[in-house]
């Protein structure tokens, strides 16, 4: 009658169907291709009159897709606990037999699940900008690599701070903020950016560093492990975001506000 | 046999406030507990400590024979209602109930058979399919009785299940109650605010106060232990209240007497010490005397809700 199978697997399900058959998986998808068509269709014009080089139209691309599939990474695992909690649901899944650990790793796992469907997404943008100079493949794997990265670090802040809010609107105020300051020293002009100063900043930062890493790779065409340096934020920041993934399961309570 | 409940000491604070304040119970396996209090008074916390989402500031407990230092355990022999629970809207119920028997460890099929019967058990099986969204409050009310029992609990605790529903509601969700209580032999603790249903249904009460259990026992127990007030229903001829009420005064055996707004009738509160019979005869021989006729006289017996409140009065 009974199966033993590991509770993270039932919520990831669940999480999973939740998400794309019934919540706003498809409708953020949809708005994340259009962004994309947007940025091909510029690009690619820019490309036919010669002001923009193949290489870097698809770098651009890229760096939105990777940018804006973080970004929904992080939307969806802000509301993954305070949603629960300001829904009331959270006192039933916390009933179960099922581990704070158990929870928190199913919800987890749908959120990665929204950068995998961008990246996908991605693919055929790429490929239409990419297609004859060899580029799409070193391009979507590098895309995948630093994205994933990323998605994993912004899943983990988004599953700690949601823990800790009091309120759904909180947890997603506090992140996107976080998300504004990682991006902004991508802005920093170029001057700014050339200093001991401003290299610092922009290899600690992951996602700066994670885009440098990938303009590299695709604009100058560098080799995989000639500017690998550079990926040591976002693989820093991915370790912290799977810790944090676990201080989430510690700090998962009924009331949260810690934040609040 | 060993106690459905036991707690020693439990003790819950939140900073400062003491919510739960020392605890100590003992409850039999296979009956009916209304768990009592004014608002405030602990009891969500409580069911909360006992169900494991809070952990307790100090004491021990067990429940169903498990202690409390394994918490999985626990959750895996009780089922909760919780207090203002929460639904997802875009599932349905069936979905929602098959879920939480996966999570309880159920097989793909064996959570869709245990859906299909529970939602018949609550009188949902005909609103299995639809979405949560749609249902009324006193369907979703069900619905997580229905949720609660997926494990087959030892201790069923429903917390407030009534709260918020129209009479019609109340009447369906205290039915469902009453079936789980005769038919599956589970200890069950409800709490809840009305007392005419805890007369009705349970074999035993607790009554907190401030975090407290202030009373333990059966209903006739509690109603004596509270030596809580009798209470006469007086009917004299027409324009002769005032002169009853004069006739009443200063009689040892009434505490209180007071028209009760209908023409001719008044209300007797008797002294709480005093036995009800010699002080109904008492008032009779005082309105006799005063020649005042007495047209009806009921006497109520001493109520749950006087005892409760005689307990919990000044929080």
């Amino acid at each position: 009658m009974t199966e033993r199978r590991g509770s993270w697997l039932v919520v990831a399900e669940q999480e999973l169907r939740d998400l794309w058959l019934a919540g706003r998986g498809l409708p953020l998808t949809l708005a994340f291709t259009l962004v994309l068509s947007v940025m091909t269709y510029l690009t690619a014009t820019n490309t036919a009159l010669n002001f923009l080089e193949q290489r870097e139209s698809v770098n651009l691309t890229l760096q939105v897709a990777v940018a804006v599939g973080a970004l929904l990474v992080l939307l969806g695992s802000a509301d993954a606990l305070s949603g629960e909690r300001e829904r009331g649901t959270l006192e039933s899944l916390l009933l179960s037999p099922a581990s704070r650990l158990d929870l928190v790793a199913g919800k987890a796992l749908a959120a990665l699940s929204i950068w995998l469907v961008a990246v996908l997404a991605a693919v055929p943008y790429v490929w239409f900008l990419g297609h004859g100079v060899g580029l799409v493949a070193v391009a979507v794997a590098g895309g995948l690599v630093v994205g994933t990265l990323l998605a994993v670090f912004l899943m983990g802040l988004g599953l700690v701070v949601s823990a800790l809010s009091g309120s759904n609107r909180l947890s997603l105020s506090v992140c996107l903020f976080v998300l504004l300051a990682l991006f902004a020293p991508t802005q920093l002009p170029g001057g700014a950016g050339q200093g001991w100063v401003g290299e610092l900043i922009q290899r600690g930062d992951p996602m700066s560093s994670g885009l440098h890493y990938l303009g590299k790779l695709v604009v100058d065409a560098h080799s995989t492990g000639q500017d690998i340096a550079w990926l040591l934020a976002p693989v820093v920041a991915a370790a912290v975001g799977i810790l944090a993934t676990v201080a989430a399961a510690r700090f998962l309570t009924l009331r949260g506000g810690t934040l609040s | 046999m060993t106690p459905a409940i036991e707690a020693r000491g439990l003790t819950k604070t939140y900073g400062s406030l003491v919510a739960v304040d020392g605890l100590d119970l003992e409850i039999p396996q296979g009956i009916v507990l209304g768990f009592l209090g004014l608002n405030g008074a602990g009891k969500t916390t409580a069911i909360r400590v006992l169900t494991t989402v809070l952990p307790p500031s100090s004491g021990t407990f067990s429940v169903a024979g498990i202690p409390s230092t394994r918490p999985r355990d626990i959750r895996r022999a009780v089922g909760v209602l919780p207090e203002s629970a929460g639904y997802p809207e875009r599932q349905t119920g069936e979905e929602f109930l098959r879920y939480h028997a996966r999570l309880f460890g159920h097989s793909r099929q064996s959570a869709r058979t245990r859906a299909g019967s529970l939602l018949a058990e609550v009188g949902l099986a005909e609103r299995g399919r639809t979405l949560v969204a749609s249902y009324s409050r006193g369907m979703r009310q069900r619905l997580g009785i229905a949720r609660a029992l997926v494990n087959e609990p030892e201790v069923l605790f429903l917390d407030e299940p009534t709260l918020g529903l129209d009479p019609a509601g109340q009447r369906q969700v205290l039915g469902v109650i009453r079936r789980i209580a005769d038919g599956r032999g589970a200890t069950v603790v409800l709490s809840t605010h009305l007392l005419g249903e805890v007369e009705d249904v349970c074999s035993r009460v607790v009554i907190l106060n401030r975090g407290r259990v202030v009373a333990d026992g059966t209903v006739a127990e509690i109603v004596r232990r509270a030596a809580a007030p009798g209470r006469v229903r007086l009917e004299v001829a027409q324009g002769r209240v005032e002169h009853a009420m004069r006739a009443l005064e200063g009689l040892p055996a009434v505490a209180a007497a007071q028209a009760n707004g209908r023409p001719g009738e008044l209300e007797l509160t008797l002294a709480a010490e005093s036995d009800p019979e010699a002080g109904v005869a008492e008032a009779l021989r005082a309105l006799l005397a005063a020649d005042v006729s007495v047209v009806g006289l009921s006497l109520e017996g001493r109520r749950l809700s006087d005892a409760f409140l005689a307990m919990t009065e000044g929080s």
